[in-house]
């Protein structure tokens, strides 16, 4: 595929390096990626494509950009807060490279679109947010003989490996089962720092590039640990799990699954609407009745000390979820309780323990201290 | 002593340590030593029988105990462990 003279001029400092030259730039701009997720670790991988060169490059994603994005999701701009996120990031690259192709997929990645919407891009780089779409992810990859280019990312540990079974290990070689629902929490449960993606981000970017290049060592079974607080990279040896189900000798995963299913979690990480279920919720509404009309009941929030600075409710016991199961002594079985948490998720998990140890008359707050701010008290911040 | 290293996720269940220093001449006895040090983190490390949740995998030295002894894996005072956790984040 010839260069035109701007783009000779565009990628001059590819041109100079003799593994890359001429000839791989115009690989580069035959090539194709698809980035799934265009959050955190989306935002560096397709800018870093896009300013490479790679000549088509696609985006799935389904939300719109949120204010909480932008501390990280550095392709996205406060003013597209709001606006689709495939869009944004579309015309973000688009900005940085006119001259290459972008096709955005304003949808939910799921079983039944992956096939249509991957089955024409060289490689898929993994920068979902959820348990069922890297599974999802990883299974289309395998089925369909191409790398999956992978990183996750938690407060201040990132992973990045490269799961092509053609030549060694696929995520399910390593984690051959998803954790069980509500043990692992997200970045939006347990937050990340902001700058870890980018790091991240562009070791994924770097292995794309290696991958559609031909060149170098990829991370193939490889695993990458990096710890921003430490700044310790080590990496680990990956081998192909005899057992695994969907690339090993006797695999029995054939074809994709329902992975929200197979994962117990929804695809996305929001938690906006976190809930233990309609007989255990009580809405922010209905709480602010109850918390008026009734004595001797006990708000138990189950959130770290560090988000009471953030926001409180007046007169609520804080016990934080890890501490919950060593410390059930200090709460009475016998009292009403309504036990919240930043939006529902953590609060649902309490529920659930406290339930199991015999406590009855228990309610998790729907949406958390987020949903009262956002229906009871406008005084108190939305985290 | 052991070396292990412990992921973001499980720190906060472990006074905060991203490594400790764990006597243990074999991987199991190495995290049931864990287990016993901080009961919170029990019930995350490992299952309902007691086994190692399959969302974990710890590695010696670089290598992963699937290729070693699994968690009967012998180990030398100056070996360095690492705890593996899935994280979905992105």
């Amino acid at each position: 595929m010839e260069l035109s003279h701007e783009e000779i001029l565009r990628y001059s400092r590819h041109l100079l390096i003799p593994e890359v030259g001429l000839e791989g730039q115009q690989k580069l701009k035959a090539s194709s990626a698809l980035v799934i997720g265009t959050g955190g670790l989306g935002s560096p991988v397709a800018l870093y494509l896009a300013a490479a060169g790679v000549g088509r490059i696609g985006l799935v994603d389904y939300d719109v950009v949120d204010s909480s994005n932008l501390q990280r999701q550095v392709i996205h701009g406060t003013s597209m807060v709001g606006k689709l996120k495939v869009e944004s990031a579309k015309q973000r690259l688009l900005d940085l490279n006119p001259l290459i192709q972008v096709e955005a997929f304003n949808e939910p990645f799921t079983s039944e679109n992956a096939i249509r919407i991957a089955k024409d891009y060289d490689i898929l780089i993994d920068g979902t947010d959820n348990f069922p779409t890297r599974y999802l992810t990883n299974d289309l990859c395998v089925f369909l003989g191409k790398p999956n280019v992978y990183g996750s990312i938690y407060r201040f540990d990132g992973q990045a490996s490269v799961f092509f079974a053609k030549e060694g290990p696929c995520y399910r070689c390593l984690f051959p089962e998803p954790p069980p629902p509500g043990l692992v929490p997200s970045c939006a449960e347990g937050g990340v720092l902001g700058v870890l993606p980018a790091t991240i981000g562009s070791v994924q970017a770097s292995e794309a590039l290696k991958l559609l290049l031909g060149i170098g060592s990829p991370l193939i079974g490889k695993l990458l640990l990096y710890n921003a607080l430490d700044m310790s990279f080590d990496f680990v040896t990956l081998k192909k799990n005899p057992k695994c189900r969907v690339c090993g000798p006797n695999a029995d995963v054939t074809e994709l699954i329902d992975y929200e299913e197979f994962c117990g979690v929804p695809g996305h990480d929001h938690e906006d609407d976190g809930s233990a279920g309609a007989d255990w919720d009580i809405s922010a509404s209905d709480l602010r009745a109850r918390v008026s009309s009734a004595s001797g009941l006990l708000l138990l929030d189950v959130r770290e000390p560090h988000e009471l600075a953030i926001s409180a409710l007046r007169g609520a016991t804080n016990i934080p979820l890890g501490q919950l199961a060593a410390r059930l002594s200090e709460l009475d079985s016998a009292r009403e309780m309504v036990v919240f948490c930043k939006a529902g998720t953590r609060s649902a998990r309490a529920l659930e323990l406290l339930v199991s140890a015999g406590f009855k008359k228990v309610k998790n707050l729907k949406g958390g201290i987020n949903a009262w701010a956002r229906e009871v008290d406008q005084s108190l911040p939305i985290y | 002593m052991p070396v292990i290293r412990i992921p973001a996720a499980l720190k906060y269940y472990m006074d905060n340590h991203s490594e400790l220093d764990i006597p243990a001449s074999s991987v199991i006895d190495l995290l049931a030593a864990l287990a016993e040090r901080y009961p919170s983190v029990k019930f995350h490390l490992l299952d309902a029988d007691g086994k190692l949740r399959r969302h974990f995998n710890v590695f010696v030295n670089g290598v992963h105990i699937r290729e070693l002894d699994g968690l009967a894996t012998k180990l030398n005072p100056d070996d360095k462990l690492i705890l593996l956790a899935s994280a979905a984040g992105g």
